[in-house]
């Protein structure tokens, strides 16, 4: 086993993988950009190494830092968490060269799946279904045109090297279809460095299900069942649940063994996440992209399988084997999820960078929170802003609702926006709480939204108004007060000026 | 204390009187008489015929300047403007211009009145003495002229900001 893991990671990822070398008694390593030397997830680390200053690209992006300072630090072994360097062959190569062990797959697993187009040719040898479309990249706008009229319109141009939403471009009709290729294209070149755009047909009514995969290194395979994440915003998960909300067990056998095969297809290695698109109107499911890294929303995951998924990617790491085989996997009640971000709901979602001056987080039964922040910390403009995702458990779907609905309604967070009101709205609507899910829920949540007629408390804005009128005029008394209490020390002063004691001294007394 | 509050384009007055474990205020129309605790500098647990509201006021209140203020998760935000301070400060900046107002710097009470309503006073004379944290303080008129009106009596209470007498 690891004695020391480094973590080349920051925030709430960071946290949770110390969490797990400290379960297992390893000694965490952390590393931070110059403004994180202040932050939780160093503090909790038995060593930090600065890598480089604020920016991704010379600190967290920066290999030859982290690997140094994995070196120095006597490290055995680097945990990428997600994002970052998570699903960068060449820096698994690189920890590999220097004689670490990197917890995650294997650099050409990463290869097949980091290009999207491979993957999908990858997932289609496989058997798989994939979602119809190209499995090359688009050689020119004339190529995307017959095959966009060949596929049926609407289609999806997306950026091959691409994730999180950028370089996609929806396409309703042939008129469109100039303008959105050389706009995917660029975008694609700007944020990937690859300008390779292939194009999908779109699914009707999709639903996004992935399958959790897990493999050791001595050939054992188990999906964990699927996790729903269908409420995005901008392609951008906000939301997500496990098991997903229409319950059909017979789809998460298929789906599950769809997954597996693909994992096998690249003789994958720990732990991993095949997406899907379920088409709520046919039934289908298709592949859409593996993530060879452990996933933001793996805590729903561990709520209903009760598996710690870090902890069994350090011991596979090690070497050891599978700590269960497919038919020990249990799923029992339902988890939900809500990534609490800094973000103002009422500004288009614009960050919100700033100090949190006051941090309340939830507990109670069923209530997980994985944080990256305390109370003081400073949320930063340079990386993700996100504050924690709170998750919580139940028995049933409606339990966990009751849960989540409660646990949101206690966060509190001061000196900073965040999206806790808006996941307090969507808790409480009626298309979440049927369950009735797809990619288009949070566009149809924010039109019955305008709908609603706000429920303004007039008691709650008296007292609001009671509590800015006390603080005003308890400050203002405050501030009087200690200009007066300087005043009279002044008196004091006058006196000592003058050379006056209170008491006459002893020397006085002995003398009689 | 007489305080104007602004919610976005919504203005109310409110009138209270602090009494440290209870308060007595009035928002345009609706009377309150809350129990409050103070848990630290801008958070208070106020309770109103039984019924909690955890409130916390983020930043520093100044008159005119805007604060978040929080009740339970329902989040407001307040300007509160203090219609003396704007007076006063409009006073102090002109001076030789119209009626000089004296004004209580601290909360207290009168215990002295030292001249009638339409008295003449010359720049220095004594008005009316206030007492607070056991200390007199004896307010001066800051111009010759005339008393034109003495806002208190003997034994009156006072807060901060209160208009004691003007001076014309």
């Amino acid at each position: 086993m690891f004695q020391k893991i480094l973590i080349a990671n920051r925030g709430e990822i960071a946290v949770r993988i110390i969490r797990a070398c400290r379960d297992l008694q390893i000694a965490p390593v952390a590393v931070f950009s110059e403004p994180d030397a202040g932050a939780l997830h160093v503090r909790m680390a038995h060593e930090a190494y600065c890598i480089g200053p604020a920016a991704s690209t010379e600190s967290y992006l920066n290999i030859g830092a982290i690997i140094e300072a994995a070196q120095k630090a006597g490290a055995d072994a680097i945990h990428p968490g997600y994002g970052f360097l998570a699903e960068n062959a060449q820096f698994a190569r690189a920890v590999g060269a220097a004689g670490l062990t990197f917890i995650g797959p294997t650099p050409a697993a990463m290869e097949v799946m980091g290009s999207k187009t491979s993957a999908r040719r990858a997932a289609a040898a496989a058997g798989a279904p994939v979602v119809p479309g190209t499995t090359e990249g688009l050689k020119s706008f004339a190529e995307a045109s017959e095959l966009a009229a060949q596929f049926g319109y609407p289609i999806m141009l997306k950026a091959a090297a691409g994730g999180g939403g950028k370089g996609m471009r929806q396409v309703a009709g042939p008129g469109e279809l100039h303008s959105a290729f050389a706009g995917a294209q660029s975008e694609a070149a700007a944020a990937f460095g690859d300008s390779e755009i292939y194009l999908e047909k779109i699914v009707e009514k999709p639903r996004h299900i992935e399958i959790q995969v897990f493999a050791d290194t001595r050939g054992n395979y188990v999906h964990l069942g699927e996790r729903e994440c269908s409420i995005q915003r901008r392609h951008q998960k906000v939301i997500e649940e496990c098991p997903s909300p229409i319950g059909d067990q017979s789809l998460r056998e298929r789906m599950g063994e769809a997954a597996v095969k693909i994992a096998r297809a690249v003789d994958y290695v720990g732990a991993g996440t095949v997406e899907f698109l379920f088409s709520d109107i046919t039934r289908d499911f298709f592949f859409l992209e593996m993530n060879t890294r452990l996933q933001v929303e793996h805590p729903v995951t561990e709520l209903v399988t009760g598996i710690d998924l870090v902890r069994e990617q350090i011991a596979v790491a090690a070497g050891a084997k599978l700590s269960f085989k497919q038919e020990d996997i249990r799923w029992q009640g339902h988890a939900i999820e809500c990534r609490v971000y800094a973000e103002d709901p009422d500004n288009n979602f614009f960050p919100s960078p700033g100090r949190i001056t006051f941090l309340r987080v939830p507990s109670g039964p069923g209530i997980r929170d994985d944080g990256g922040v305390a109370e003081g910390d400073e949320v930063s403009i340079h990386y993700d802003p996100m504050i924690s995702k709170l998750a919580a458990w139940g028995p049933t779907r409606a339990q966990a609702i009751d849960r989540i609905r409660r646990a949101l309604d206690e966060y509190a967070v001061g000196g900073i926006k965040t999206t806790l009101p808006i996941f307090r709205e969507i808790v409480r609507d009626e298309e979440f709480i049927a369950g009735r899910l797809d990619t288009g829920f949070i566009s149809r949540f924010n039109e019955r939204r305008e709908d609603r007629t706000v429920d303004e408390s007039r008691t709650d804005r008296d007292m609001a108004v009671i509590a800015a009128s006390l603080a005003y005029a308890r400050g203002q008394s405050k501030a009087k007060r200690s200009e007066s209490s300087g005043e009279e020390s002044k008196w004091k002063k006058a006196a000592r000026d003058a050379g006056l004691h209170r008491a006459p001294s002893r020397r006085v007394f002995e003398r009689r | 204390m007489k305080l104007d509050a602004n919610i976005g384009d919504v203005q109310s007055a409110i009138d209270f009187r602090d009494e440290g474990e209870r308060v007595f205020a009035e928002i345009s129309g609706r009377s309150y008489q809350i129990e409050v605790r103070e848990l630290a500098a801008g958070r208070y647990t106020l309770m109103c015929e039984g019924t909690v509201f955890e409130c916390r006021v983020e930043g520093a209140s100044e008159s005119g300047k805007s604060v978040d203020v929080f009740v339970g998760n329902r989040q407001f935000s307040i300007a509160i403007t203090d219609p003396k301070r704007l007076r006063s400060a409009a006073t102090a900046s002109a001076q030789a211009d119209g009626a000089a107002r004296i004004i209580a710097p601290m909360p207290g009470k009168v215990v002295r009145v030292l001249v009638e309503a339409g008295a003449q006073v010359a720049a220095g004379d004594g008005i009316v003495v206030v007492e607070a944290m056991k200390m007199q303080n004896e307010m001066k008129s800051p111009k010759a002229g005339m008393v034109s009106s003495l806002e208190v009596e003997q034994g009156a209470t006072v807060n901060a900001g209160d208009v004691l007498a003007i001076i014309e």
